[in-house]
């Protein structure tokens, strides 16, 4: 089985490109290919055409395979933020779906060239991927199928962990301390330091040498960083890792940007798609249906990104002119595209509202009834963003590490603390890098502090811990 | 990079994913002690299909206790404090996106097919072809001939190579059969060696036997009976259940039953005795007995009851006892350390030991092979308990 390159463009996809650069996007060459659905369902739940294998992804794609057949969802369309970017469309779509196709991912690759949270990314990451996967394979016949795995188990567990801001390169802390004078007190949060960094404060006086620098000397939100570069690894394990992380790096301005980035595709394609003399009267009728399944609302309890990025980007284009978008597009992520442009009169517009359970408890294993909570605007707002700040995930940082033991600790605990079970065994994984006692400080379901302490040989235990 | 990208992806999608089947199994297999008492699974009928959660085959990681996808921002009419219902499946609000979602993992399987994973490695123990000596041939419709009598003929076949004759000739459409179009189904016969086998299922049903005791050994024979269905076409099942007294019942009944009386065990190995002499004699019969108690037996029926079982090891292939102790609920949480934790030699298999009511010790002193007893804690012994019965020929 071979690609199927579009070589040379079909006219009219030409035209939708050509229209896409004069309206002023501005993309990285575009290489088309056709692709079967099963080829679809595997893109989409590898992210990448070369990654490494994992049963994981063939979980995904086996979802993928059976959402498609039980038409649930197709997937027209991927693009991959490469240079040149690869678009894929499915061998199903029909001419006027392509068109429409066409012009959405032209604003996808505009996206991933310009926005300002892209500007890190690996632009060759496809070959970048094949070569991660090699090396995956040869220590697969190296130390074996079943160790390997294992390890991925383990980086998979902690891949969402990473401190983006931080960025993909970082030199170990012997390496920065050389380069900047050390606070004089280390600040226990990261956001407080980053603040210290924005507005440094009078210039601590030099300090002596005394005790040797605190390991971490902040809180150590990458995790997968923290433990390549400070847990007694092999060079394979610290290799499997590292490469985890580097995807891991790839992946998340797409994951911090859905809603923006699917409202820019939305938007332009409508745009393109949408001028006169485009499309004859049956496919304008036929391209009206598509863009109305694009932009459907979604459910009660769910709303499709793309519905809700085109709104607020509409709105934005009535309330300030159409050239106040490429300004979004350069400078904004989800998180501040709702901060700043989701108005509560759109809001209102849209009915908005949060909802949570009735009760805080709820009987375990059932789903809990919910409700109708607020439609304030400062709500609704902080609902959107919530799961949409640092992979969704929780805030569990290495806090220290003393006598050979590693001290971790879940930072936003106030919020939840984590599910125990699933925390226990994601212990023993670091736990088992480490080769060493882990504890970690969390919260129960009532909000009591709690820490769970791995020693190195069972599971877990818990203790309470008096505050 | 040339713009074809290499297109292995395909096999790897498919590879990944048998790798991800393969997992399930393997999950599955790890997990069965605590399958094996699932009551939903053990309530169903064996032709429902059960769905198996399969826990421990999750992507774990740090996760929020309190679940993000039941708060979020939702969209229409309502005031707050306006009811909403439940989730109508799907993740949450964070959890669509090109990060891979919560995949809450529950596999549906038929019992059969659970029971075929299960005791897929097992077997009758000491099993020997006995049987009358009149064959019965198996027939298999497994060939196609160009003769045959017409009761016989294969529709789909004589269909096809009528069409194939007449599209040689430019005219692909069924029509006027000739005789080189029909083709017959045939059977071969395939004498099989006979295995005929009888399993007697024996049930302590005295006032002792707690719901929980006899929850432990109804699950044990649920899953005997589901294997030797599976496994062995022609088995047939003999339900006994006791107290001071011994009836042969029917598998409803045996499976409905309470609790009452007191225990005389030598009464149930009696009626099998009885059962096997005038229905399956050893000669033609592999028989084998089961007997689950709480080994809380009157001391004076102790000798006879060996003198019993002494006689059925006589009359069957094998006699297995199983013991239940303390029927506890099911563990808290299972994952952790699992199979493969062996006792000490003189421990059975399976991480179970030797039952210790002075009827479980009486019984010992029989010392024969044939003769497996084992003790049943909990629940999650009665996999053990399945194992230590059914391959006991294998593992001394």
């Amino acid at each position: 089985m071979s690609a199927m390159p579009l070589e040379p463009l079909p006219p009219r996809f030409q035209e939708v490109l050509d229209q896409a650069r004069s309206l002023g996007l501005d993309f990285f060459e575009l290489r088309f290919e056709v692709v079967p659905e099963e080829i679809m369902a595997e893109l989409a739940a590898y992210g990448l055409p070369t990654r490494a294998q994992h049963w994981s992804y063939g979980q995904v794609y086996n979802r993928n395979r059976l959402f498609g057949r039980m038409g649930l969802s197709r997937i027209y369309e991927i693009v991959l933020n490469n240079d040149p970017a690869h678009a894929f469309l499915l061998e199903t779509n029909r001419p006027v779906e392509n068109l429409l196709v066409v012009a959405h991912v032209a604003a996808h690759a505009d996206f991933f060239k310009n926005n300002a949270l892209f500007q890190e990314t690996n632009r060759h990451m496809v070959a970048e991927a094949a070569a991660h996967a090699q090396r995956i394979d040869r220590y697969r016949e190296e130390v074996g199928e079943e160790r390997v795995e294992h390890v991925m188990d383990i980086a998979m567990a902690l891949e969402q962990h990473i401190d983006f801001p931080r960025g993909v390169h970082r030199r170990r802390y012997e390496e920065e301390r050389g380069r900047r004078p050390a606070a004089s007190r280390p600040p226990r949060d990261p956001d407080e330091e980053r603040l210290a960094e924005l507005f440094p404060e009078e210039e601590a006086p030099p300090e002596r040498e005394t005790a040797p620098p605190p390991l971490p000397p902040h809180p150590e939100r990458d995790l997968l960083w923290f433990l390549a570069n400070y847990a007694p690894l092999t060079d394979w394990e610290r290799d499997i890792l590292e490469i985890q992380r580097e995807e891991s790096y790839y992946f998340y301005p797409q994951f911090a940007t859905k809603i923006l980035n699917e409202g820019w595709a939305t938007y332009w394609h409508a745009r393109i798609l949408g001028e006169a003399g485009w499309l004859t009267p049956e496919e304008t009728l036929e391209y009206a249906r598509l863009h109305a399944a694009v932009v459907q609302p979604g459910s009660r309890l769910q709303i499709n990104p793309y519905y809700l990025g085109y709104r607020i980007l509409r709105d934005v284009e009535e309330q300030s002119g159409p050239e106040r978008l490429w300004q979004l597009r350069r400078e904004e992520d989800d998180v501040s595209l709702i901060q700043n442009f989701l108005t509560p009169e759109l809001a209102d517009e849209m009915e908005l509202f949060t909802y949570g359970p009735r009760s805080r408890f709820a009987p375990s294993g059932r789903e809990p009834e919910l409700e109708v909570k607020s439609r304030d605007i400062d709500q609704v707002r902080e609902f959107l963003c919530r799961p949409r700040y640092n992979y969704g995930v929780p805030l569990v940082a290495v806090s220290e590490v003393r006598h050979g033991q590693l001290y971790l600790e879940q930072l936003d605990r106030h919020v939840s603390g984590l599910d125990l079970e699933y925390a226990k065994k994601t212990l023993e994984y670091i736990g088992e890098l480490w080769r060493g006692p882990v504890r970690l400080v969390t919260a129960d379901s009532e909000g009591r502090e709690l820490e769970l302490v791995w020693e190195g040989q069972e599971e877990p235990r818990r203790r309470g811990r008096s505050g | 990079m040339t713009a074809e990208l290499p297109w292995e992806l395909r096999r790897r999608g498919i590879r990944d994913a048998r790798r991800h089947d393969q997992r399930v199994r393997e999950a599955i297999r790890k997990n069965l002690r605590h399958l094996v008492t699932e009551e939903a699974i053990i309530s169903s009928d064996g032709q429902r299909v059960v769905r198996v959660p399969v826990r421990y085959l999750d992507r774990y990681r740090f996760r929020y206790g309190f679940p993000q996808s039941h708060q979020g921002v939702g969209q229409g009419e309502g005031q707050p404090g306006e009811r909403l219902g439940g989730r109508e499946g799907g993740g949450g609000p964070g959890e669509a996106g090109d990060a891979p979602g919560e995949l809450t993992f529950e596999t549906e399987m038929t019992v059969e097919e659970l029971a075929r994973l299960m005791l897929e490695d097992m077997a009758l123990p000491w099993l020997e072809p006995r049987g009358r000596v009149s064959r019965s041939p198996e027939l298999r419709f497994d060939e196609v001939r160009r003769v045959g009598s017409l009761a016989n003929v294969d529709k789909r076949r004589t269909l096809h190579e009528n069409v194939k004759r007449r599209a040689a000739r430019g005219e692909p459409r069924p029509g006027d059969f000739v005789e080189e179009d029909l083709r017959y189904r045939s059977w071969r016969e395939e004498p099989r060696p006979r295995f005929q086998a009888a399993a007697y299922l024996l049930l302590d049903r005295s006032a002792s036997m707690t719901l929980d005791k006899k929850y432990v050994a109804k699950a044990f024979f649920f899953w005997m009976v589901q294997f030797l269905r599976s496994r062995y076409d022609r088995v047939e099942i003999v339900f006994i259940a006791h107290d001071a007294e011994a009836r042969v019942v029917d598998e409803r009944t045996f499976f409905a039953i309470g609790s009452a009386g007191g225990t005389l065990c030598s009464t149930a190995y009696r009626a099998a005795l009885e059962h096997i002499r005038r229905h399956h004699p050893a000669v033609e019969w592999n028989n084998y007995v089961f007997h689950f108690s709480d080994g809380d037996n009157f001391p004076e029926d102790n000798a006879a009851a060996v003198e019993a079982v002494r006689e059925l090891l006589a009359e069957s292939r094998m006699v297995g006892y199983g013991e239940i102790v303390e029927a506890a609920g099911p563990s808290f949480y299972g994952y952790g350390r699992e199979e493969g934790e062996r006792g000490s030699r003189a421990e059975p298999p399976h991480g179970l030991e030797r039952p210790k009511s002075l009827f479980g010790r009486a019984l010992a002193r029989l010392g024969d092979p044939r003769f497996v007893a084992v003790a049943v804690h909990r629940r999650q012994d009665v996999y053990g308990a399945l194992r230590a019965f059914l391959l006991a020929d294998r593992e001394g």
